[in-house]
């Protein structure tokens, strides 16, 4: 049997071969549903990869106190009339929650920086304390943090993200030297390490931390401020519960009044994220489907044209000794081949296709996900070449060979 | 002599018989007798030709005894075995182990090389690789095509297209070669060539049935059946 079984496959590749046109664009629905599906992978491993790190930016186990929330149903005009977070109640917070492992207030402004020619612009600087190193989740690359004492007394030191790094220090070592923010000289002390984008959409290494007393006298009455807090991990609800009991008293908020201010975490990002993939899988899910069934429809059309145009052939084969099932498989074994073709044709084009997506964020084809997607199209050969290998199967081998 | 052709010196026993055979078709509501009561007995290492005009009978009788068809009514016994009786997958059995065809149009496969348009029915009949090129290459040899296993239809002549059938209908050393106007599409030197060949085949041993029209072929033949209405209208023997 796996003589016929070559056979088989001998006649399918020669007749795909042989009508190189008709197969590919016979197969194009196969093609465009492999396409979708194996693309969607891709672009879900690469959006998984990419907010988990995001995520492991926020941090599981921090709460951020802004006075805008994240997310939620206020409109930004409702919160734009809350009075700003104060600085002064991050020393509060640390002094009298019992779920606060490490406090740091923050104060945020864009501005431009210069070293000589080169200047950047739209640069984040977070201004901040020491214990702001204990928080965040990202490493010093170089160099190191600033310390409690240059904190308290406002020194013009500075640490660095990448893309700083790399535009105003190219090739050189950044550590000591000396650069703009805005009209003011601070020297470089550390150097963080690469972070990439924010959800693909804004770098975190176009950064510069200096202590907050620094960035209050500079940038007084611009940017935003909020403090962010470390708790433990297991206690979020717990803790979350007992910072909106403090920070309420210490805003004075009546009991009658919403919270004028938002402890912000990263849960929510991950609701609305798992709502974004649900939302990709479901358009690539239909796009697949639907083009995998309209290659179907037109791989069963081609494969009747097939069966007519081989009646002789079909004639002479049982003529020969080929049973019905012999012939079935023939056929079903050439819609199978077409199908497949479709199907590797389609994963090359997604694999092209990842390396785009690879350029936006990092990501890689799933290699199970394209193995299904080869399945998936013979599955289509089967079920569309079924009925026109029926109707070959069913043959008179008289009225076959009869036929002109 | 090539020992495919070898099957000579047996007694001569009946291979073939058709008793009381009808095909009927109703065609548009009127009966079409296509076979009125045919009886045949054909022996081993017979020649011989079915003539007849169009409509006679004489397609469905090659047809019937091909195993490509089976009779409205009538016994039809193969070598012992019953093919009025036989499902799809038993005729096609029978046709693979028993039966060699030689079409008027050849009906070789275009993008198939010679060789491997002989080994078809060796595939249906599950004969492994090796073993399944050698007998390709010896039929091939036998009808002198030696030296053209590896080329396509298109790229011999209709003469030896022909030829390629001959060894395809031979390579399963079947019981009988069963041409339907072996020469129809064939000059008329090819046409000499084609039925020099099956003369050869019947000195070797095998029994051959001729369907044609033309007396100058059925000439060859030792005995020659003339149907008519679906009835056999006479059955002669010359001596070989």
């Amino acid at each position: 049997m796996f003589s016929l079984f070559l056979e088989n496959f001998r006649i399918s590749i020669s007749s795909v071969l042989a009508n190189k046109m008709r197969s590919l664009l016979t197969a194009l629905g196969v093609v465009i549903g492999i396409l979708a599906v194996t693309l969607m992978g891709t672009l879900i491993s690469g959006l998984d990869k990419s907010f988990e790190k995001s995520m492991e930016f926020l941090g599981k186990d921090v709460i951020y106190i802004r006075k805008y929330e994240w997310f939620g149903d206020k409109e930004w005009w409702e919160m734009r009339n809350r009075p700003n977070i104060k600085i002064k109640h991050a020393d509060v917070i640390r002094d009298r929650s019992q779920y606060a492992e490490y406090v740091a207030p923050i104060s945020e402004w864009y501005t431009s920086v210069k070293r000589g020619d080169d200047d950047i612009n739209g640069v984040r600087i977070t201004g901040t304390t020491d214990t702001y190193a204990m928080i965040s989740t990202a490493e010093i690359e170089k160099g190191r943090f600033f310390s409690k004492t240059e904190n308290r007394s406002g020194s013009r030191v500075a640490i660095i993200g990448k893309d700083i790094a790399d535009n105003l220090f190219e090739n050189e070592n950044a550590l000591g030297k000396k650069f703009q923010i805005g009209n003011y000289t601070f020297r470089v002390i550390g150097e963080l390490e690469k972070q990439g984008k924010f959800l693909g959409m804004f770098s975190l290494d176009k950064q510069i931390i200096i202590p907050i007393g620094t960035h209050r006298r500079l940038f007084t009455r611009r940017g935003w401020s909020g403090i962010n807090v470390k708790v433990d991990g297991t206690q979020l609800d717990n803790a979350t519960e007992e910072l909106t009991a403090l920070m309420r008293q210490l805003r004075h908020v009546r009991p009658t009044e919403d919270d004028n201010f938002a402890l912000n975490r990263q849960d929510p990002f991950k609701e609305q994220y798992s709502m974004i993939k649900l939302a990709i899988g479901g358009t690539g899910f239909f796009i697949t489907v639907l083009s995998l069934v309209v290659g179907g429809i037109g791989i069963a059309n081609i494969m009747f044209v097939s069966v007519k145009e081989r009646t002789r052939e079909i004639g002479t084969r049982k003529a020969l000794g080929a049973t019905p099932k012999m012939i079935l498989m023939q056929f079903l074994m050439e819609s199978i081949t077409i199908c497949l073709f479709g199907g590797l044709f389609g994963l090359a084009l997604a694999w092209g296709g990842s390396l785009i997506i690879n350029q936006y964020f990092p990501s890689e084809m799933p290699i199970n996900l394209a193995l299904t997607a080869l399945g998936l199209s013979m599955l289509v050969g089967v079920i569309s070449g079924l009925a026109p290998s029926y109707k070959a199967a069913k043959l008179d081998p008289i009225d076959a060979l009869r036929y002109e | 002599m090539n020992i495919l052709l070898m099957e000579a010196g047996k007694n001569r026993m009946s291979l073939i018989s058709l008793k009381d055979i009808y095909k009927i078709y109703n065609v548009g509501g009127e009966e079409v007798r296509a076979l009125d009561g045919v009886n045949l007995t054909i022996k081993e290492n017979e020649y011989l030709a079915i003539m007849g005009p169009s409509g006679s009978g004489k397609s469905t009788l090659m047809n019937m005894i091909g195993c490509l068809d089976t009779p409205t009514t009538g016994l039809y016994e193969f070598e012992g075995e019953m093919v009025n009786d036989m499902n799809d997958n038993q005729l096609a059995s029978i046709r693979n182990r028993k039966i060699g065809f030689v079409f008027q149009t050849f009906n070789l496969l275009p993008k198939a090389t010679a060789q491997h348009n002989v080994e078809i029915p060796l595939i249906y009949g599950n004969v492994r690789r090796d073993l399944r090129k050698s007998m390709a290459a010896a039929a091939l040899e036998s009808v002198g095509l030696g030296d053209r296993m590896h080329h396509k239809p298109n790229e011999l002549s209709g003469g030896q297209r022909q030829r390629v059938a001959i060894a395809r209908a031979l390579v399963n050393n079947p019981s009988i070669i069963l041409a339907d106007e072996p020469t129809g599409n064939l000059d008329s030197k090819s046409g000499e060539e084609i039925m020099d060949i099956f003369d050869a085949l019947y000195k070797a041993g095998n029994t051959i049935i001729l369907v044609t029209h033309e007396d100058s072929i059925a000439k060859h033949a030792h005995r020659t059946i003339r149907l008519l209405d679906g009835k056999i209208k006479d059955d002669i023997s010359i001596a070989a």
